[in-house]
């Protein structure tokens, strides 16, 4: 069954969608992320117009966040004061990130923008990823456990405009996490992700938050971020598909249920692996298409008039 | 004097024999109006007419049929990509400020046997002789450059076949068939990516390699029902329909969470 989408101004199968909405649900619940990563290149390679990839992406993550910060609102690890601190910062970067983007698209670059930043990302976090958790499979196996976390908290420590946070137990300035923030932001309005998978080892090996507070903060602050986001991209390019958005949010609910049941069952390491894989996966796609000859050369589209 | 000049004009015309009157064009289209609603997956149009043979002893096999459907015009930008450091990127750019984001083409023979070229490139009847306006060529710096007419001709050719391959510019040699010796039909594709707006269909009598009769209708393309409403709305409160687009999104967030912990 086929919708015509009005924002996107093409129709696409239902079913697809819903599939699509659930299997990146299903990869969300099982490891725990936004699943923006994965969701706006398939969509891209559906032939949805990157700006609605991107503007509707976001509405997807505000669903799903919004759930992950319920469940650790509940569990009270959240620490609402960092998060907002990063969330400041994450307001002012999405628009940044929503004007680079607007500047990108003048110029034609956009498409090669979203990808170049997609394959440095994704292959470099999943090949980190990749490494630490096959030593952590192999540590497991030879009992021989060695969890170092480097210990020089130098120059952080020298910053000013020092805060103390108590849920996090840090007595730190707020310049890291504000530009930590900002920089989640940008890439938020350009790669319509949440940003969780750079917010989490940030917040971990940067700022040195406990992990126990680390997710729901995480979640807390795209939250807001995506939410941000989302209407910048609606104000700015007119790029929100709800009809779109709401599809991919239904399947995404229902496939996180499973995601999550399934992760119960999986050792966390061979998880790890096997998210790090995905996201090789996809940023070497990404990347063969950048370096492969072009079946056509030339590309055509409407030239957007300034008003 | 102006006077006694056009009464001898206007009998003139009167007293002219039958025999140099044309043959006359009488068509329609199955329907004026297209609307795009949640369900519009492309459609057809059924382009119909027939010819009123006032010349004694004309029939069908002399006449050719010519319908051009085309769509709105906007401005297009044709892009070529590069390789730059390894990498695939959209370097020159043209940009036509007119190009019909849809048209096709259907008669009842191949154009170039219907008419001479200079006539149909006058007329501006066929895809190659669509003119899109002056094209300003562009660097990848985004500087004006200048062309040489080939290489403008190479982005002209893609857009043309990018076109195609959307299924936005048809074309159909053959596509109009006659029935009889005066009945004469077409039916021509609307793709679901259509642009949406005004759209002329032009039905052309030619005979003998001139255009003999012309009629041009109306058809309108639009969205309609919640399609047209959710894309006005975001066009028009863009701030309102984002805000909604979140909340939306954030209520069924609190919904899965809720039905969660009630299991």
């Amino acid at each position: 069954m086929q919708i015509y989408l009005p924002i996107a101004e093409l129709p696409v199968s239902i079913l697809t969608i819903l599939a699509m909405g659930a299997a990146v649900g299903f990869l969300s619940g099982m490891f725990g992320i936004g699943g923006g990563f994965l969701m706006t290149p398939l969509l891209i390679f559906l032939g949805i117009p990157p700006a609605v990839a991107v503007g509707t992406q976001a509405t997807q993550i505000v669903a799903s966040s919004v759930t992950g910060a319920l469940a650790h609102f509940a569990r009270k690890s959240i620490d609402f004061k960092m998060g907002t601190v990063l969330l400041a910062g994450g307001v002012v970067g999405s628009f940044t990130g929503i004007y680079i983007f607007k500047l990108l698209t003048a110029i034609g670059q956009i498409d090669l923008a979203i990808s170049v930043v997609y394959v440095g990302f994704l292959s470099v976090i999943g090949a980190m990823m990749m490494v630490e958790s096959v030593q952590a499979i192999r540590a497991a196996r030879g009992g021989a456990v060695s969890t170092r976390r480097g210990g020089h908290h130098s120059w952080i420590h020298g910053l000013p405009f020092k805060v103390r946070f108590r849920r996090s137990k840090l007595y730190i300035s707020v310049i890291p996490p504000v530009l930590v923030g900002f920089f989640v932001g940008v890439l938020s309005a350009i790669m319509g992700v949440g940003g969780g998978f750079i917010l989490i080892p940030a917040m971990i090996y940067l700022l040195r938050m406990p992990t126990n507070v680390v997710i729901g903060t995480s979640f807390f602050q795209i939250v807001f971020v995506a939410a941000v986001t989302g209407i910048l991209h609606s104000v700015e390019n007119q790029a929100v598909d709800i009809v779109l958005g709401f599809l991919l949010v239904i399947g995404g609910v229902i496939g996180a249920q499973y995601g999550v049941r399934m992760a119960e069952k999986m050792p966390a390491e061979q998880l790890r692996a096997l998210l790090a894989a995905i996201l090789l996966f996809i940023g070497l796609r990404l990347g063969y298409d950048l370096v492969v000859t072009p079946d056509d050369l030339y590309s055509v589209i409407e030239t957007q008039v300034t008003r | 004097m102006k006077q006694v000049i056009c009464a001898i004009a206007v009998l003139a015309c009167i007293m002219l024999p039958a025999a140099v009157r044309a043959d006359v064009l009488v068509t329609d289209l199955s329907e004026h109006q297209i609307a795009i609603r949640s369900n519009f997956t492309g459609t057809q149009i059924l382009l119909f007419g027939a010819v009123e043979a006032r010349t004694p002893g004309s029939r069908a096999a002399d006449r050719y049929i010519v319908v051009v459907v085309q769509g709105p015009v906007q401005p297009m930008t044709v892009r070529k990509k590069e390789r730059v450091a390894g990498l695939w990127i959209n370097h020159d750019s043209v940009t036509y400020p007119a190009v019909p984001g849809y048209y096709a083409i259907a008669s009842t023979r191949p154009l170039e046997v219907t008419a001479e070229p200079e006539v149909l490139k006058a007329l501006r009847i066929g895809i190659e002789n669509i003119n899109p306006g002056i094209p300003v060529a562009r660097s990848i710096e985004g500087a004006a450059q200048n062309l040489q007419p080939e290489a403008e001709n190479a982005f002209w050719k893609a857009l043309i076949r990018n076109q195609r391959r959307d299924g936005l510019y048809i074309n159909l040699p053959g596509g109009v068939t006659f029935l009889g010796q005066t009945l004469f039909r077409a039916t021509v594709d609307i793709p679901a990516n259509v642009p949406v707006g005004l759209y002329t269909a032009k039905v052309y009598l030619l005979q003998n390699g001139e255009i003999v009769d012309t009629i041009s209708s109306p058809l309108y393309i639009d969205k309609r029902g919640v399609e047209r409403e959710i894309y006005r709305m975001a066009h028009e409160d863009p701030f309102l329909y984002g805000l909604i687009a979140v909340l939306v999104a954030a209520f069924a967030g609190w919904l899965a969470s809720a039905v969660m912990n009630r299991r």
